[in-house]
């Protein structure tokens, strides 16, 4: 769900950070429209409200583990943690863990790739917020997800800066609610870079 | 002769037996941290009054003996966060002994200790900067950024970055390896930390030093959790200073 119909209507840190963000045309590929979170993080208002309205919906939910996605989500996902005395637990690429992972590969447009999280990170039954800048597809949330609850946690929700609904209206992910600040945007909006 | 890190003011007194006696005085104010700290090396002073932090004799001192002690942090926290490092050998290859933080993510605790520790150093020193290298300094920046009120700017490997940015070359073990950041990101003059979970050989820090002093920032520290001083990274910072919680030999 988005955050302006679930509680923010009419916030103005939904703008702010709207605007903090800085669309890169045809990156890394001809037609992407790259939404590039790296002029929020140089706004220091609008990284401090995307920070407090995940820490605001977090804060009471029991949640004990943050996982986070390398590698944007890694820069979004411990703030949260510090906030609400979550564990951080970052989901990496292949080989970057050392001592025994667990791994779960997914699907690209071309080929796979493959998310490793570390064994003996979460306990089963533990509650999980997974992080990550962006959702288009999916595949990298749904990886994150399976890794997950393989390790018999039960995964709370997806947080997303900046996504869309997956299939129109399907703001569910293998079951697990998606919660996304902003909608991508396709102008280029003048901004801080 | 001895190094003097930055942030310390330098007082000689000639002594009648023709030896110096040089005591060095913590300029700045911090608000009193929680915690007092214990030990002769008082980096976190409790009072906002400039204080001797400690004295010694340039006779026979060794610089690498003195320097370490400024700039590797004391306080009752360090013992925890120190406890939670995982240490992993021979990763990622044989005769590597890895420093493992994940581990010290997962004590929220520890954790949170560990970013006190550099907020409670860096707020009111007017960083408008933290640069993080990619990825384990992406763990550790933000929270610093947010907490002192400056601008966080990850510095990535190759290709990552979209939209215009510059480059820097950097050596590793075997072969070369490239750091990027964006162009604006940072202006010249602004104050900066760089910020990474480690220093080993320094490599991967001056890469970062080097790319915002092209454009003209200020470097005015490097930050790690964990220091590898057997490798001498903080040597071949260029002069920046460096500042550690943990040194792990």
């Amino acid at each position: 769900m988005f955050a302006e119909e679930n509680g923010l209507h009419g916030d103005p840190r939904i703008k702010a950070i709207s605007d903090a963000i800085r669309v890169v045309p045809h990156f890394p590929k001809p037609g992407i429209m790259f939404q590039d979170i790296t002029t929020l993080l140089l706004d220091l208002k609008a990284f401090r409200y995307a920070v407090d309205i995940f820490v605001d919906r977090y804060r009471d939910k029991q949640i004990s583990v943050v996982a986070g996605v390398e590698a944007r989500g890694f820069i979004f996902g411990p703030p949260i943690a510090l906030a609400i005395g979550a564990k951080f637990v970052p989901l990496r690429k292949p080989r970057k863990l050392p001592g025994e992972v667990i791994s779960e590969a997914y699907v690209l447009e071309y080929g796979t790739d493959c998310l490793e999280m570390h064994v003996g990170a979460v306990q089963p039954g533990e509650s999980v917020l997974i992080v990550d800048d962006l959702v288009a597809t999916g595949g990298t949330l749904s990886a994150a997800i399976r890794l997950l609850e393989r390790a018999g946690a039960e995964v709370v929700e997806c947080a997303c800066v900046i996504g869309l609904p997956l299939v129109k209206g399907n703001w569910r992910l293998n079951g697990v609610p998606l919660y996304v600040l902003v909608e991508p945007r396709l102008d280029d909006l003048e901004c801080t870079l | 002769m001895l190094k003097i890190s930055l942030g310390f003011h330098k007082c000689i007194r000639h002594l009648p037996s023709g030896n110096s006696e040089i005591s060095l005085k913590l300029l700045t104010s911090f608000t009193p941290p929680v915690k007092q700290p214990t030990g002769a090396l008082c980096f976190y002073p409790s009072s906002a009054a400039a204080r001797t932090v400690k004295r010694f004799s340039n006779m026979a001192a060794s610089n690498s003996d003195h320097n370490q002690g400024y700039t590797v942090a004391k306080d009752d926290r360090i013992s925890r966060i120190s406890s939670s490092i995982r240490v992993i050998p021979d990763f990622p290859k044989p005769g590597i002994i890895f420093q493992d933080i994940t581990t010290m993510l997962l004590d929220p605790v520890a954790f949170r200790d560990t970013i006190d520790l550099f907020v409670e150093r860096y707020k009111e020193k007017n960083i408008s900067v933290v640069a993080g290298v990619e990825a384990r300094g992406f763990i550790f920046g933000p929270p610093i950024a947010l907490a002192i009120g400056a601008k966080f700017v990850p510095m990535r490997k190759p290709n990552k970055l979209p939209g215009a940015v510059i480059s820097e070359e950097y050596s590793l073990e075997y072969g070369t390896d490239i750091m990027e950041m964006h162009v604006g990101a940072v202006q010249a003059g602004e104050r900066t930390l760089v910020i990474d979970d480690l220093i080993a050989t320094g490599g991967t820090l001056v890469a970062a030093i080097k790319l915002l002093e092209r454009v003209g920032a200020n470097v005015v520290e490097c930050a790690c959790v964990i220091e590898l001083p057997d490798l001498k990274g903080r040597d071949r910072l260029g002069g920046k200073p460096l500042f550690v919680l943990v040194s792990s030999t």
